[in-house]
């Protein structure tokens, strides 16, 4: 943060941002829309969802459970607080229901014995799939069928789209995001500001809609509306690399609110002029902002046919990575003891374990794995969108703390994440829990350790 | 009609038609499904087939969780295997697997059989205990008892008939046979179903992680 | 069959030692788990004991029974007890026959009315036609016999179960003597044939006691049925420690090990054979190497094959198990597809609601 002491704070701390940022997401309740359709009709919808979205791996996984109970053991919600309710186990049982009821194959037999589906089942259902669930995939890796109970949650979600039942805070921004394509107000004109500000104050370019880059880079709306340092970190990082790369301006947001609501025609919607500029301009590569569900929303899509696509897209970790490797990123050794929390998008649902590792070694980092590293990460408690759900501080809060005794574990003074969400959730955990660790990105992390940088980057503003 | 007769001949008949026809059946009709495609391209070009050894690798729990799930683990261990071994090791079940399939085999001397048939029972009690003390963990429904007292009955029954504690032989293994004719029937309809699904519910798992280079 | 004398005069003609009597009655008292106080007492009952008028009848049979009985290689002190009644009627056995032995029957009926036992051996065919005596229908003989009688005794599987006549499809209509018999004490003493101790053992009973003895479930003396082969087997070792004869002919075979695997009925047999044997306990079925037939229990004629052990599945699996396999295949499948058509056209609508 030294280079930053030294200039005016045109942006703001990150605890800063997270204080704004709470204020903001407080607001979001009132905006959220209210259902609009008759109950049966949104019974019906959730119950039609579940039938389209329901394949043979779906069917093989609900068949699957043989009520164990080894789940319990994997997942933060239930570990934190021992309710039975939050068992993973439990949050597959309405979708077992609907695919006994209506495609399994005793379904005739199941009609007879079983409850219809009603409006106050899937009301119930809220709180297991948006406020218990951040789809972190850590029970799969205990159950001893390996069942996916992450992916059962995902199309229960996209149940709840169906059915208007979103939690407000996720349905504002999913509406906006549907309605006016942005999110928190995150604009074209809002990154274009956001890109003056950092070339005026900074001195650091921002290479904007160029025709033609080798590398086309995403930002997000968590940068663009309030943490101006993790774009100007990007940049920093990208022109220090010197590649040829831009942001395209009709296609630059990461965050992906119908991967978060399960609404799968808004993800793709939303993929799908991302993936045009990058044609248009000829990208090699697609660099995914710290934003931890676009990795799956872009890389991981499934309805995006990989060997059609022209370019490579990577996670903002993954590219530093490679390029540390490379020997391309010089940077400056880092004090004190560093663990890496990995993002469950990433991590274990990605598999970008090794890169984020990488850069780190490239600084020469005294760095300790977490007692439960890489595939078996905690979940910080806050991913899937669970970060902005009020209802859901409890849950966040007390699962919080599996993670914060994780951490003082392994006796690091800084733990390094690489996702504005988990980022969130942690500066809230650091400032309740008066903690004594320093939260950090690693993307602005590298940008501070950056050596040797070009001309073109902070020099100016210096003078 | 003895109740000997009755178990040897139309009850267990039934039951095996049943068992059959109602586990191709559940089988088929969740297999013939369509299967979903991921489209995006696999982290590595041929990793996708590491996934299959999940099969195997799920077969025992991660370090990580070795602590949490280790009576469980040791106590399914347990009865699985000794299951196993009494289902097919001694004399009666291999002359009745004879006469469905003409294949036969030496068989265990019958102490051992009861030594691992009492192994069997006592880790099945020692599960279904775990079950009952922690019903937050289990969120267990009538299927679970059900499924479990199904799967005990002929564990008793058996021991019995060979101890000759109860009726007379003939009706205490007409019981046996009887208690196995009903597991017969609940089998395709229940939870033991998981024999079958645990290979395609880890290979699924295995080769979706794969697809990402996940190992897990 | 002359005078009136005690059972003790009639041994002593016969050149019966003291000794041996009381050996005979000794191992009465012990197969029927009499205390061995009681055996003076038994000795000095049988001694005494008067000649009790008996009417053997004879249905669908083979006169094995008989024969077992009377026709040991040398004479024993149980074809003696059995001499000794007074066999009033048997079609074997008596020199009378047309009317005169009907009426030795009749008369025997009505001499000693309410008192005389029954011993039937063979099957009663309820298709009368099928089996008559002077004109008599084997049905009617009984019925009639049965009347004053004090008790029956069913000697041998046939009398006491329907046995062989009574074997699917049982052409005759067979049925046992208890399926006809409802106000009389009967004792089933089955098996083919059944042991001759168990016969006279029953008769002992009778006439040392003057009642008839404690019986099991299927109406069996609980002294000679109370036990199965199985659990009383020389062989039994052999299958304890898993050693099975797999064919008559082979290593186990000459071994002597369990026939278990051979078809040996003996777990589900309830029969004396492996206590006292037979021809004055020279062997039995299973020492002479060919596994126990279950023949002291109902139907063992229909109870699969003699060389099926007792766990097999009676019934023929193959095709009906492929057509059960057939059924859920297509129905599985048909589900399946039935789900897929119904899935795509939910996919459908719920595109086009967007």
């Amino acid at each position: 943060m030294s280079t930053q002491a030294t200039m005016t704070p045109v942006f703001p701390t990150f605890e800063q941002v997270f204080q704004g940022f709470a204020g903001q997401i407080g607001m979001l309740r009132q905006m959220a829309p209210k259902p609009t359709l008759t109950d049966d009709v949104r019974v019906e919808r959730a119950i039609d969802t579940l039938i389209a979205e329901t394949n043979a791996d779906e069917a093989v996984w609900l068949e699957s459970c043989i009520h164990c109970g080894q789940c319990t053991t994997a997942c933060h919600y239930f570990q934190a607080t021992g309710e039975s309710k939050y068992a993973p186990m439990r949050k597959m049982e309405l979708y077992r229901r609907v695919y006994q009821r209506e495609i399994g194959p005793f379904r005739w037999w199941y009609k007879l014995i079983t409850r219809p589906i009603k409006l106050q089942d899937l009301e119930e259902l809220q709180e297991l799939v948006y406020d218990s669930c951040s789809e972190c995939g850590r029970c799969t890796m205990v159950c001893p069928m390996g069942i996916d109970t992450a992916s059962l949650v995902h199309h229960q979600r996209s149940a709840l789209v169906a059915a208007e039942l979103v939690p407000p805070e996720l349905a504002a921004l999913h509406a906006e995001q549907k309605h006016m394509g942005t999110i928190f107000g995150a604009s074209a004109a809002a990154l274009m500001k956001m890109v003056d500000t950092i070339r005026d104050h900074y001195g650091v370019e921002i290479p904007v809609d160029k025709p033609a880059a080798e590398v086309m880079v995403l930002s997000s709306a968590v940068d663009l509306v309030a943490n101006g340092n993790g774009l100007l970190a990007t940049a920093k990082v990208m022109n220090h690399l010197g590649v040829d790369w831009t942001i395209c301006s009709d296609g630059f947001e990461s965050a992906n609110f119908g991967l978060l609501s399960g609404d799968m025609s808004l993800w793709k919607r939303q993929v799908d002029p991302i993936v045009a500029a990058a044609k248009r301009i000829g990208a090699k590569t697609l660099v995914i902002a710290e934003c931890g569900h676009a990795y799956p929303a872009l890389r991981w899509n499934p309805m995006v046919k990989g060997e059609d696509l022209p370019f490579d897209m990577v996670y903002m970790s993954e590219y530093m990575g490679r390029m540390a490797k490379e020997g391309r990123l010089k940077l400056s050794p880092i004090e004190g003891k560093i663990t890496y929390h990995d993002p469950c998008k990433t991590g274990r649902r990605g598999g970008a374990f090794d890169e984020p590792r990488a850069v780190l070694k490239a600084m020469d980092a005294d760095y300790v794995e977490l007692p439960s590293g890489r595939e078996y990460n905690w979940c910080c408690g806050g991913g899937a969108g669970i970060f902005l759900l009020e209802r859901a501080t409890r849950l966040r809060d007390e699962s919080f703390k599996i993670k914060l005794n994780q951490v003082n574990a392994t006796g690091a003074s800084t733990v390094v994440v690489s996702c504005a969400s988990c980022r969130l959730n942690f500066e809230a955990g650091r400032v309740k829990n008066h903690w004594d660790k320093e939260v950090a990105s690693l993307v602005e992390l590298v940008a501070d350790h950056l050596i040797d940088q070009p001309i073109a980057a902070g020099e100016g503003v210096r003078a | 009609m003895s109740l000997l007769e009755f178990a040897r001949g139309p009850a267990i008949h039934w039951s095996l038609i049943i068992l059959v026809a109602g586990v191709i059946w559940r089988l088929l009709g969740v297999l013939v499904l369509t299967r979903g495609a991921d489209l995006s391209r696999p982290r590595d070009a041929f990793g996708n087939f590491k996934g299959y050894r999940t099969v195997f690798s799920r077969s025992w729990p991660s370090g990580e969780f070795t602590t949490a799930t280790r009576y469980q683990t040791i106590m399914a261990y347990f009865f699985h295997i000794a299951t196993l071994i009494v289902v097919v090791g001694i004399t009666p079940h291999i002359e009745f697997i004879q006469s469905l399939t003409g294949a036969s085999w030496p068989a265990l001397p019958n102490a051992l059989g009861v030594a691992i048939g009492t192994i069997a029972l006592v880790s099945l009690i020692a599960l279904i205990m775990r079950r009952l003390s922690k019903p937050k963990v289990y969120c267990s429904n009538i299927g679970d008892y059900i499924t479990w007292l199904l799967v005990a009955t002929p564990l008793v029954t058996g021991l019995m008939a060979f101890a000759h504690i109860g009726p007379r032989y003939e009706t205490m293994l007409a019981i046996h046979i009887l208690s196995v004719a009903v597991l017969f029937v609940w089998f395709p309809f229940s939870k033991l179903m998981h024999s079958f699904w645990f290979i395609f519910s880890r290979a699924q798992s295995g080769l979706s992680y794969a697809h990402k280079g996940v190992r897990i | 069959m002359v005078e009136q004398s005690t059972l003790g005069d009639l041994l002593r003609s016969q050149g019966v030692s003291r000794r041996a009597f009381i050996k005979f009655c000794s191992a009465t008292a012990s197969l029927m788990a009499l205390p061995e106080g009681l055996v003076p007492a038994i000795a000095e009952a049988l001694e005494q004991a008067k000649r009790p008028s008996v009417i053997w009848l004879s249905f669908q049979e083979c006169t094995g029974c008989t024969e077992a009985l009377t026709r040991s290689h040398a004479p024993s002190l149980e074809s003696l007890i059995f001499d000794f009644i007074s066999l009033d009627y048997h079609h074997t056995l008596q020199a009378a026959s047309g009317r005169a032995a009907e009426a030795a029957r009749e008369r025997a009926m009505e001499e000693n009315q309410g008192s005389y036992l029954v011993l039937v051996d063979g099957s009663i065919p309820r298709v009368k036609a099928y089996s008559t005596i002077a004109g008599i229908s084997n049905l009617d003989m009984l019925i009639e016999t049965a009347r004053g009688a004090a008790g029956l005794i069913a000697v041998g599987t046939c009398a006491a179960y329907g046995g062989l006549p009574a074997a699917a499809p049982n052409p005759t209509d067979a049925v046992a003597v208890s399926d006809l018999v409802h106000d009389k004490p009967i004792v089933n003493v089955p098996g083919c044939p059944p042991l001759p101790i168990a016969i006279t053992g029953v008769i002992a009973h009778y006439l040392t006691l003057g009642v008839l003895p404690e019986l099991d479930a299927l109406g069996r003396p609980l002294a000679f049925f109370g036990e199965t082969i199985h659990d009383r087997c020389y062989r039994r070792p052999f299958y304890d420690r898993g050693l099975f004869a797999e064919t008559f002919d082979d290593e186990g075979a000459r071994k002597g090990w369990c026939l278990y695997k051979l078809g040996c009925k003996g777990p589900v047999a309830y029969n004396a054979c492996a206590n006292v044997k037979w021809n004055q306990g020279v062997s039995f079925p299973v020492q002479s190497g060919h596994g126990c037939i279950g023949c002291s229990e109902p139907s063992f004629w229909d109870n699969g094959g003699i060389y099926e052990s007792i766990a097999r599945g009676q019934f023929g699996t193959g095709p009906k198990i492929a057509t059960a396999a057939l059924v859920g295949a297509a129905a599985g499948a048909g589900a399946a597809l039935l789900a897929r058509n119904k899935k795509e056209k939910k996919a459908a609508a719920h595109s086009a609601t967007e």
